[in-house]
């Protein structure tokens, strides 16, 4: 058979398509593609996006994710979506390694009677479990089964409540170890609302963080960052006001203007004595006088000078601090994290409560329209409640959706032990994580990319999921299709389960009942497809609405008196904060988050244990050191971190790190900080006591090396951060207002005296304007960078070797120590996002042997990973070392490698790769334009990391398009800009914005 | 030793002596040398299977103890031409006992330093990329990169130093060729190429030998510069500097009389070749490694002194550290055996004193190889972005190599010893008297 070159290509195609699309499922749910692109259309090459919202964390940010050929390779923020409108962290994008995780379940899973398992169909696996379930309701003790899951809302929700009502049982627990009982019960105490508020940071011109970390972890800080940040930007006047009040520097408090570390546990007076201020000198808004009476009378013993005694705040600046905030107009203090978790914790979020209340906050900043559907998970002490009828036999079967108790409870509750006395425990679960091997009985589900459903993280704020493509392994399951099935052969018949997807049916279902319920005038299939389409429907509050304070003076009374007591610490108190990159344990399992560095410690795979430099001394415990923490509950050991960002007498722990399951990336990393934690909830919230422990503190005498990517921590004097005064800045503003500012008489303009000619840009130069007083560290851009160009994670021992392969960095480098060492010392943090320069004078170009390194008729250094020979002399010549080596061949276990963005060559080891300014957006962008038969569109091309930042700290595009956003930065922010080594004369395309400080 | 009467015939049968049936002695150092080198091949196979990290090096140090040893057989490359060129034309006597040597020591140290561009690249597969060869692509090499002009340099420098070790050689394996038997009467008859030793013969022969010496003069200087240009083209601070080229040929010169040094004594012991190796010779390389001592210690101070004359913070702080940094030992050891130690050789005791003679080759030999790494691996470990600083590690892999590259020279060495004559037999003869002398 003669085979023509057409021929040859048509079958080609068709082969690849062939492969590519068909997943693995043996049907194929039309419905997969929602009706903006109908299936026909998948064209290889071209990206379809999908809506969605993610779970990795309860903040329900909307999300879309890029599919390739019938994969998923990436996950972007969802700018419809008004909880993170467009940017997402380091965990949301990591959730594609979720999805495509190499130590899935595939299988259903029975756990024999010597703890080993056996692999079932889930044909036997959906008879054994009918079988048993029938078993315990014959018997008459259907009340005794019951099921844990995480924050859920919506569909999924709906059917475990369906479940448990058909077998009569009324046990059902929502756990999160992170469940904020304190602000509720705080809430409840002040307003008689037992609910988590929303917090309006963008319209507040005085931010008060009393320990919540609103950048990292609190609530939803995608969504936070992008307000903070709005409100806190330089427009030709200084931008909000910030100050952060808690025991550790963490990377939310290092972003405020001033940190302020009062005794631990002593925050909530700090709070009373600012409300005392504030009223006595008349400055309060928005209550009436007999309110503002009764309140000053709850002060009392709270003037400056006594709450300096309690916490050691002179009472000199406390009053500073409180007439700054009564004169801001709008301002919002928040409470949580490391200030909390002693049994004053009710009392401190009460008296934060009070600050806002006297400042007119509520209603406004604080906002109770939309509350936060966390609201309604229960306590801690709900769930020992739940250990207890556990341990005493009361529970026959229990069920677990994708939670994971056994890892998030402190060790000394021993939630496993209770597991042993529950005959039948299922987990409904994709990783084999520390609940699930415990579990007698396993169902492999598929993760929330694969899946329908639906999420309402605040009020109005309606999520919708879809399956983003065909399930990876074609042995998972939906969650709510099993569930379907099996609440159709206990309870009640529907028509679901005839359905060929049931679940899909269930959760379009309910949301024709939303349609109903919001009285939308369109036709329902066209809402729902326009819902898919967005991720969601959105729904606008009704406004703000006045909430009245409730608290009355004699319940206060008793709850603020506990601040007064200046308690005695012990030696050392531990406060500990869920990591930025794992949460509360559930990121472990995904590489990226692990080898992206912690932005405050720069430290990867594995924690750590901060102590204050003179603790250290005393101790004689150096960075590195192998330090063993020890409460009344356990015992752990993990490097030492010597760092002046804790308060003398406070140890900090990041949680997440420590898994003894959980599959290869979690195992074996770090300590289990859970394991200190007191298994009995504060009695004052019902919440779990995760800082302000008494701790001991020895040096195991023992050296480790961490693996930390900062070569150091400090500037040595080197203007690579700039920073600048707002005194200064105002002073140049105004004369560049008024056509008097010059600037600076620099190297690297263009024309500098060379032997060879300037390069010559015909139609594009790339370029980048990063505004540093935006950029708060959080790294979202460096996951989305490993993400986008098909980074390799290259695992602990080489990054401790110095080999990770990240294009873009965070660089955070403290401020120089003072000389001596005895003097105090606030270690604030600059962040500088380090990726290549694009320099149009490029010191790696001329060295190149092969001409592997070359600039682009457009202004970018390209890097030929063909013609690269290795001689890594480019890598050596950057002075921004930004040029990473492949030293080896790395891998991506089956099935990560269906992550790889396919426009994005996979490097072999031996070349040179670096920063492209993401050519391949480029370049796409460039075809759009032209097969439209228009030019670029300033804005419509985007680098991965400026896509991700939340804080929108960098610009990109055509520094030839004098209209260009990344031009008229420049041009604003004249006085802001510089470029890195400006000396060397490197001309670089990006240019930085100086960091303002107050 | 002193009324040892030298004749021609008596040159004859002591310098062809050396070929004969080596001791036991010869075979165990060439099998423990062979053992060397296949460590280093070993090694270089593992590097080139598994990948270039499992040399020590990490993201800023992208060079390391490879170029470093790279340099450092260059540095040693370089006394040979030195000796035997540009002694020759400036008729200094005392070189033709001892340049036979120094030219197996520049070819043989540029065998060794050619292996390590190939050994550091990533993709040592397609190290042809490097040399200007037709293609399709019409790609050339980027004539730019100083890497380049170090592929012709080196090149370059590797034939003619080459052509003029055997061109230097033909009548002595002339000698040899007329009495040897077999095998080696075709290896001989094919490097004396002929030689008759008749006067148009000899004519030829001179005048050649004096172009060549001539041709080899100016390589002795640019070939270090151009591997000092590796260097000073980047922006690397400590790297970018005016002074390095004549500072990197001192430093050449300066480590390759210690090592000729250092192979000149036992061969002279092993060969019972003292009438033609005397301590006058030895002590005249004495007072030349004096000379390059001082020039190097020289161009250490003005380093120094430039960077705190420049006022270039980045230059300073790379001098700061270099002494005082993680890799103090290796800048103190450099100024301490390269500059100090040398300077006993101002009393003529210390130059006539073998053991001395030894020490101080050493001490300079170790001292060249630290300038070297201090060189190369602490400016790239503090470069400008402190974020960025970073330090190696040493792994088997690349000590292999580094120390199978002595295996390496020394084996070619020794295996020169038993072939070649070491001492060049013509130029000897030309210093005596002639046969009939004395006897008129």
């Amino acid at each position: 058979m003669e085979l023509k070159r057409r021929d040859f290509l048509k079958i080609l195609g068709g082969a690849t398509v062939a492969t590519a699309l068909p997943g693995c499922t043996p049907k194929k749910p039309q419905s997969l593609i929602p009706y903006v692109i109908p299936h026909e259309e998948i064209i290889p090459g071209k990206s379809v996006w999908y809506a969605g919202v993610c779970r990795e964390c309860p903040a329900g940010c909307g999300i879309h994710v890029r599919v390739r050929e019938g994969r998923a390779v990436k996950v972007e923020g969802n700018p419809l979506n008004p909880v993170n409108s467009g940017s997402l962290c380091s965990r949301g994008q990591a959730s594609l390694q979720g999805l495509y995780n190499p130590d899935r379940i595939q299988h259903p899973l029975r756990k024999r009677p010597d703890g080993s398992w056996e692999q079932l169909s889930w044909q036997q696996a959906e008879e054994y479990l009918l079988e048993q379930l029938n078993g315990v309701i014959r018997n008459g003790k259907g009340n005794s089964i019951a099921w844990m899951t995480p924050h859920l809302t919506g569909s999924l929700d709906a059917l475990i409540e369906d479940f448990l009502g058909a077998v009569g049982s009324r046990r059902r627990i929502r756990y999160e170890p992170i469940a904020f009982e304190a602000l509720k019960r705080a809430n409840r105490i002040s307003f008689g609302r037992a609910e988590i508020p929303d917090h309006d940071f963008a319209s507040a011109k005085f931010i008060l963080s009393f320990g919540a970390d609103f950048l990292e972890t609190w609530i939803s800080p995608v969504g936070y960052t992008k307000d903070f940040t709005a409100t806190r930007a330089f427009d030709a006047g200084a931008g909000a006001k910030y100050v952060y009040v808690g025991p550790r520097l963490s990377l939310t408090a290092t972003n405020a203007d001033e940190w302020i570390a009062p005794k631990p546990g002593t925050e909530g007076a700090l709070a009373m004595g600012m409300v005392n201020v504030i009223l006595t000198s008349g400055e309060a808004k928005g209550i009436s006088l007999a309110d503002s009476n009764e309140i000053l009378a709850m002060t009392r013993g709270f003037a400056p000078k006594q709450v300096e005694e309690i916490t050691g705040i002179k009472a000199e600046r406390i009053r500073e601090l409180a007439l700054e905030m009564a004169a801001a107009g709008s301002s919002i203090a928040v409470g949580g994290g490391t200030v909390l978790g002693s049994d004053t914790e009710v009392a401190t979020l009460t008296a934060i409560n009070l600050l806002n209340t006297i400042c007119g906050n509520i209603g406004k900043t604080v906002r109770f329209d939309t509350p936060l559907t966390l609201s309604h998970l229960q306590s801690y002490a709900d769930l020992t409640r739940f250990v207890q009828s556990m341990e005493q036999g009361e529970i026959s079967a229990l069920f677990f959706t994708e939670t994971n108790p056994v890892f998030s409870t402190p060790p000394a509750l021993n939630f496993t032990h209770a597991m042993t006395r529950v005959p039948l425990s299922v987990a409904f679960s994709s990783f084999m994580d520390e609940t699930t091997a415990q579990a007698t009985f396993v169902l492999p589900v598929h993760t929330p990319l694969e899946s329908w459903g639906d999420y309402e993280p605040k009020r109005g704020a309606y999520g919708l999921m879809q399956p983003v493509m065909q399930p990876v392994f074609p042995t998972t399951k939906m969650s709510g299709d099993v569930l379907i099935a099996i609440n159709d052969k206990i309870g009640r018949r529907t028509t679901f389960s005839t359905s060929e997807q049931p679940f899909f049916e269930y959760v379009k279902d309910r949301w024709n009942s939303l349609h109903r319920q919001f009285g939308e005038k369109q036709e329902f299939d066209r809402w729902w497809t326009e819902a898919l389409a967005n991720g969601g429907v959105f729904r606008p509050s009704s406004g703000p609405f006045a909430v009245r304070w409730t608290g009355t003076a004699s319940e206060l009374s008793g709850i603020l008196g506990e601040l007064k007591r200046g308690e005695t610490p012990p030696d050392f108190v531990l406060v500990t904060s869920p990591s930025i990159n794992l949460y509360d344990g559930r990121g472990a399992n995904r590489p990226w988050l692990q080898e992206v560095p912690d932005p405050m410690t720069q430290i990867t795979w594995g924690n750590w244990i901060e102590i204050h430099p003179t603790d250290a001394e005393k101790l004689n415990i150096k960075r590195g050191d192998v330090v063993q923490l020890t409460t009344q509950h356990g015992v752990l050991e993990a490097p030492a971190y010597v760092y002046a960002g804790v308060r003398p007498g406070v140890v900090a722990m990041p949680i997440g790190q420590g898994h003894s399951e959980y599959g290869r990336y979690a195992k074996g990393n770090g300590a289990n900080v859970y394991a200190l934690f007191p298994p009995l909830p504060l009695s004052s919230s019902g919440g779990m006591q995760w800082s302000n422990i008494g701790v001991r503190v020895v040096n195991r005498g023992e050296h480790v090396k961490l693996a930390d990517v900062a070569g150091s921590d400090y500037l040595h004097g080197r203007n690579i951060v700039q920073v600048v005064s707002i005194e200064e800045l105002l002073r140049q503003t105004k004369e560049l207002q008024e056509g008097t500012y010059k600037e600076e008489e620099g190297f690297g303009k263009p024309g500098s005296a060379s032997m060879y000619q300037e390069h010559e840009h015909p139609d594009h130069r790339w370029g980048m304007t990063i505004d540093l007083d935006k950029c708060t560290g959080c790294s979202a851009c460096v996951t989305a960078c490993y993400a986008e160009n098909n980074i390799p994670v290259v695992g602990k021992e080489q990054v401790q070797l110095g080999r990770e392969l990240s294009w873009l960095r965070i660089e955070r480098y403290f401020d120089d120590p003072p000389a001596d060492p005895q003097a105090p010392h606030n270690p604030n943090a600059e962040f500088l996002p380090m990726l290549c320069q694009q320099c149009d004078n490029a010191p790696c170009e001329p060295v190149c042997p092969v001409y592997a390194a070359y600039h682009t008729p457009e202004g970018l250094n390209a890097q030929v990973y063909n013609r690269c020979v290795g001689t890594r002399y480019c890598s050596n010549n950057c002075p921004y070392k930004v040029r990473r080596f492949n030293w080896f061949d790395y891998e991506w276990p089956e099935p990560l490698n269906w992550q790889l963005n396919p426009d994005v060559t996979v490097r072999s080891k031996g070349v040179m790769e670096k920063c492209t300014f993401c050519v391949q957006r480029v370049v796409e962008g460039k075809n759009n334009a032209k097969m439209e038969g228009r030019s670029v569109a300033d804005g419509e091309i985007t680098t991965a990391c400026q896509q991700a930042c939340p804080a929108q700290a960098i610009v990109f595009g055509d520094l030839k398009d004098p209209e260009s956003n990344v031009n008229k930065l420049r041009e604003k922010n004249k006085p802001r800009g510089y470029r890195v080594l400006e000396e060397l004369n490197t001309q670089p395309a990006v240019v930085y914005l100086k960091e303002i400080r107050s | 030793m002193t009324n040892y009467k030298l004749s021609y015939s008596q040159t004859d049968l002591d310098l062809t002596q050396t070929l004969n049936k080596p001791k036991r002695w010869y075979y165990v150092a060439v099998t423990l040398l062979g053992l060397g080198v296949a460590w280093g091949a070993g090694s270089w196979l593992y590097q080139i299977l598994t990948g270039i990290g499992v040399s020590g090096k990490n993201n800023p140090v992208g060079w390391y103890l490879y170029i470093t040893t790279f340099v450092f057989w260059v540095g040693i490359a370089h006394s040979g031409t030195l000796i035997s060129a540009i002694l020759f034309l400036f008729r200094v006597k005392w070189r033709s006992s001892v340049y036979r040597s120094a030219e197996a020591v520049t070819v043989f140290g540029l065998a060794t330093a050619g292996l390590f561009p190939l050994l550091h690249m990533g993709r040592v597969w397609v190290f042809y990329w490097t040399l200007p060869y037709p293609q399709m692509g019409g790609l050339f090499p980027n004539f730019r990169s100083p890497l380049v002009w170090d592929v012709f340099a080196i090149t370059t420098y590797l034939t003619v130093s080459s052509i003029f070790f055997l061109t230097g050689m033909v009548p002595d394996v002339a000698i040899i060729r007329d009495k040897a038997k077999g095998w080696r009467k075709k290896l001989y008859g094919f490097l004396a190429q002929g030689w008759q030793g008749t006067d148009n013969q000899w004519r030829h022969y001179t005048a050649a030998y004096v172009f060549l010496a001539a041709l080899a003069t100016p390589l002795v200087i640019s070939v270090h510069s151009i591997v000092s240009w590796d260097f000073a083209m980047s922006i690397v601070p400590g790297w970018h500097s005016t002074i390095f080229a004549p500072y990197f040929v001192a430093g050449a010169i300066h480590s390759g009389l210690a090592m000729v040094i250092l192979i000149l004594i036992p061969m002279r012991n092993a060969f019972n070749l003292h009438p033609y190796i005397t301590d006058h010779h030895l002590e005249s390389l004495a007072k030349f490694l004096l000379f390059t001592a001082t020039v190097v210690g020289f161009a250490y101070l003005i380093e120094l002194f430039i960077a705190w004359y420049s006022h270039n913070q980045w230059e300073q702080a790379i001098f700061l550290y270099r002494a005082f940094g993680d890799y103090w030992f290796a800048f103190w050891a450099l100024f301490v055996c390269n500059l100090l130690v040398p300077q006993l050789f101002w009393i003529k005791r210390f130059r006539r004193s073998i053991p001395f003679l030894v020490f101080v080759s050493v001490a300079v030999t170790i001292g060249m190889w630290f300038e070297r790494f201090t060189i190369i691996v602490t400016s790239l470990a503090h470069e400008y972005i402190p974020f960025a600083w970073g330090l190696p590690t040493l792994t088997w892999s690349e000590m292999g190599i580094v120390v199978g590259s002595f295996c390496w020279f020394f084996f070619l060495f020794l295996l020169f010893a038993k072939t070649l004559p070491v001492v060049s037999m013509w130029e000897v003869k030309e210093q005596l008297d002639p046969p009939m002398a004395g006897k008129k």
